[in-house]
């Protein structure tokens, strides 16, 4: 907040002509560089017939216009965005029930809070390479699961094969992405008024109407912002598939990212792929435009637009 | 303004990184020709098992090497075959990289597919010690035809089984299975309390094509016939088949095996409550010498006689294991092709090999070398195996078909899981197989 504030004096005394642009260039060279040159090659890839057998002369190889995207459509690109997306909507409806409670139950303090609080980021700071190998052994066949429910009387399941392998893939998911929810609740309830909470004491207010009423109102835009990030994460995580199944992969975690690793790497079709990655970028797009544009988080106060 | 400086930062951090890469990959070609003050860069793949008497030998060829020809070798290793991929992809873009390169045998069509290798005409063949040096087989996947090849083979590291000495000698077995049809004969025999006939790795991504390759070569089947692809046939159906009726209908492995993993199946076996490891090479040796099953195992050939007959077809191939171990390519970008082939001369040495096969407990390729170890009883089934190697077919399109017929088993796990794959699923399975393979054969240039 202050340091927003000080920017706002600082640019009053500079008008819109005077302001030092060229001090950009270094910045908009390495954007340059690194975004914008690699995206426009990988939409130049796109639309060439790239593979192993024309990869040493790629700058000659065959333009095929939009040939690689109508083959990305009729093999199973179609199939994989639905399996990613359900994957990363029902993964970020899930976490955030459980990240808001722990976020609220970790609010006010109490003997062992800093405990507590650092055991809730362990799935977080875990590398995702670990937390897949640990649940695929935990859930083979005759793994530590299906013995435990044996215990308890219940048959277990196929849980890395087959159609119970996209729930295994969202519990998973849920298990090792929830405390990002929780972080980012946890810094909405920080930035609540200690008077709000006297406000709502001397309203006699109890703790579920203040928590509905008062409360969670504050935390809808860190909570909204995080299930925006989350979903793009989920979306994007091919780690976890590819560590938890294997490639290839059981077709009902063919995630979108999976099936361009195994098209890329493995069938090594990089036109075909790439064809398939920017679809998965465009369609990634869709939502963080809609949230920037509802947001207007482009637009400062002191912005361009006025 | 903070979260600007910090894009910035990774920002020209993201640069340094880019063009530290690209100095390494420029790295490998200073200077040209042969002898005094180059540097050969040869790239291997890493050793996990015996990492310390891997690099030993490195250094004892480079020394030698050294004083050979005044050139350093550098080794480079990698981890995976990925990897491998992902270095001859970027080497072949930015026609800069590693000289030498040790290639797998299933990968060496994908990197003969690029054209990014020198092929071998009879002048470099006698430069690396002409092609009688090799065992025959291993000269199998050098390329596409006599006329184009560009492997030079390096070691073996064929396909066998491992066998339970004891279990089979408790069950009046004398000799191990030579047809599969014996081999399910014998699991069934083996299977008892908690004691199963066979490990059978179902979930790794390697092995079960290599079942259902085997089967169908030995059936007359090659699966890849010029152009075609021959996987939506009975042959291949009947190998799948008998691959999935060992957990299915016989019964002779431990229904967890739908979730292993070739190692995983290795470290079942090594408790020595298993009659058979159906798939398994030299380098499982130490795995299986650490556990219960210490002196109690012995490799074996995996059967030659397709399942459902008591002899091979005329047609069928005795074909024991796929033609597997490493080659070694010289790149053409290289401008040190002379001293390249030098090297891979002396890697291709009897003396050499044997070293190396002291080292890591790779099988040599040159035949002087390999005919030294067949009086190791121990060993003799593997040497046997490697002489009895047979090619996957050599087409860029290999990949894509070995991992359609993998992705016949992921599919098919869960009907294992519950006890049959019925005709319908497997046809259908196959059915997709072919599609793949076949669209990948008709890309193939």
């Amino acid at each position: 907040m202050t340091e927003q504030s000080t920017t706002r004096t600082r640019r009053r005394g500079v008008t819109e002509q005077q302001r030092p642009l060229w001090l950009l260039t270094p910045g908009g060279l390495l954007m340059t560089l690194i975004i914008l040159v690699p995206l426009l090659l990988a939409v130049y890839i796109s639309l060439i017939d790239l593979d192993q057998y024309t990869l040493r002369r790629w700058l000659d190889a065959p333009f095929i216009g939009l040939r690689n995207f109508t083959e990305a459509f009729e093999s199973g690109l179609p199939r994989s965005i639905w399996i990613s997306v359900s994957f990363a909507v029902i993964s970020t409806a899930a976490t955030v029930p459980f990240g808001i409670a722990a976020a609220v139950a970790t609010q006010n303090a109490f003997r062992g809070r800093a405990l507590v609080r650092a055991v809730f980021l362990i799935p977080y700071v875990l590398p995702s390479f670990v937390v897949a190998t640990v649940w695929r052994t935990m859930l083979q066949p005759d793994g530590i699961v299906n013995t435990m429910l044996a215990k308890v009387g219940v048959d277990g399941a196929l849980w890395l094969s087959g159609p119970t392998s996209f729930w295994t893939l969202i519990l998973v998911e849920i298990w090792a992405a929830w405390p990002f929810i929780y972080l980012m609740a946890l810094a909405g309830l920080q930035s609540v008024d200690g008077e709000v909470h006297e406000a709502s004491a001397i309203d006699g207010a109890n703790w579920w109407p203040k928590l509905t009423h008062v409360i969670l109102p504050y935390l809808r835009g860190p909570v909204l912002l995080a299930c925006l990030l989350a979903t793009l994460h989920h979306i994007n995580n091919f780690t976890l598939p590819y560590v938890l199944f294997g490639a290839p992969a059981p077709d009902d975690v063919n995630v979108m990212p999976m099936i361009v690793y195994v098209t890329s790497f493995q069938g090594l079709r990089f036109g075909l792929s790439a064809a398939m990655a920017i679809v998965s970028l465009l369609l990634i797009a869709i939502p963080l435009f809609a949230y920037l544009r509802a947001l207007r988080l482009d637009v400062h106060e002191d912005g361009g637009r006025k | 303004m903070g979260r600007r400086r910090m894009r910035a930062v990774v920002a020209v951090a993201g640069a340094v990184t880019l063009a530290a890469g690209l100095g390494a990959c420029g790295g490998g070609d200073e200077g040209g020709g042969g002898g005094a003050g180059k540097t050969l860069n040869v790239l291997i793949g890493a050793n996990t098992q015996y990492p310390q008497e891997f690099r030993a030998w490195q250094k004892s060829i480079a020394d030698r090497f050294k004083a050979q020809t005044g050139a350093t070798v550098e080794f480079e290793e990698f981890a995976t075959a990925n990897d491998e991929l992902t270095k001859i992809q970027t080497s072949v873009v930015s026609g800069a990289g590693p000289d030498v390169y040790a290639v797998g045998t299933t990968l060496t069509p994908t990197a003969y597919s690029t054209g990014a290798f020198v092929k071998l005409d009879d002048e470099r063949w006698q430069k690396v010690g002409g092609k009688e040096r090799f065992v025959p087989a291993t000269l199998g996947i050098s390329g596409p035809d006599q006329q184009n090849q560009v492997g030079v083979p390096f070691v073996s590291r064929p396909f066998v089984m491992a066998y339970n000495t004891e279990l089979l000698r408790a069950a009046g077995i004398s000799r191990p299975a030579t047809t599969w049809d014996e081999l399910r004969e014998h699991a069934k025999q083996l299977t008892k309390g908690d004691q199963y006939g066979l490990a059978v790795a179902y979930k790794d991504n390697f092995d079960p094509w290599k079942f259902v390759w085997g089967m169908s070569v030995q059936a007359g089947n090659p699966l890849v016939d010029g152009r075609t692809a021959r996987l939506q046939d009975p042959i291949v159906r009947q190998a799948y088949q008998t691959y999935f009726g060992w957990v299915t209908t016989d019964k002779v492995v431990d229904p967890a095996a739908i979730g292993w993993t070739n190692s995983q199946a290795i470290a079942e076996f090594a408790e020595g409550k298993t009659g058979y490891m159906a798939l398994t090479s030299t380098t499982a040796a130490k795995a299986l010498d650490d556990g219960a099953v210490k002196g109690k195992w012995s490799f074996a050939l995996l059967p030659t006689v397709p399942p459902g007959a008591a002899s091979r077809p005329a047609t069928g191939v005795e074909a024991a294991s796929i033609l597997s171990g490493d080659n070694l390519l010289v790149a053409d970008y290289s401008d040190n092709q002379d001293l390249a082939f030098e090297f891979v001369k002396m890697a291709t040495e009897q003396d050499t090999q044997l070293d190396y096969y002291k080292a890591v407990g790779n099988l040599p390729a040159n035949a002087a070398a390999l005919q030294t170890l067949q009086s190791d009883p121990k060993l003799a089934p593997v040497a046997q195996a490697a002489q009895k190697s047979v090619a996957t077919p050599f087409t860029g399109a290999w990949a894509d078909i070995q991992l359609a017929m993998t992705n016949v088993v992921v599919q098919s796990i869960p009907d294992l899981s519950k006890g049959s794959v019925s005709d319908a699923q497997l046809d259908g399975r196959l059915a997709d197989a072919q599609k793949s393979a076949q669209s990948a054969l008709d890309r193939a240039k």
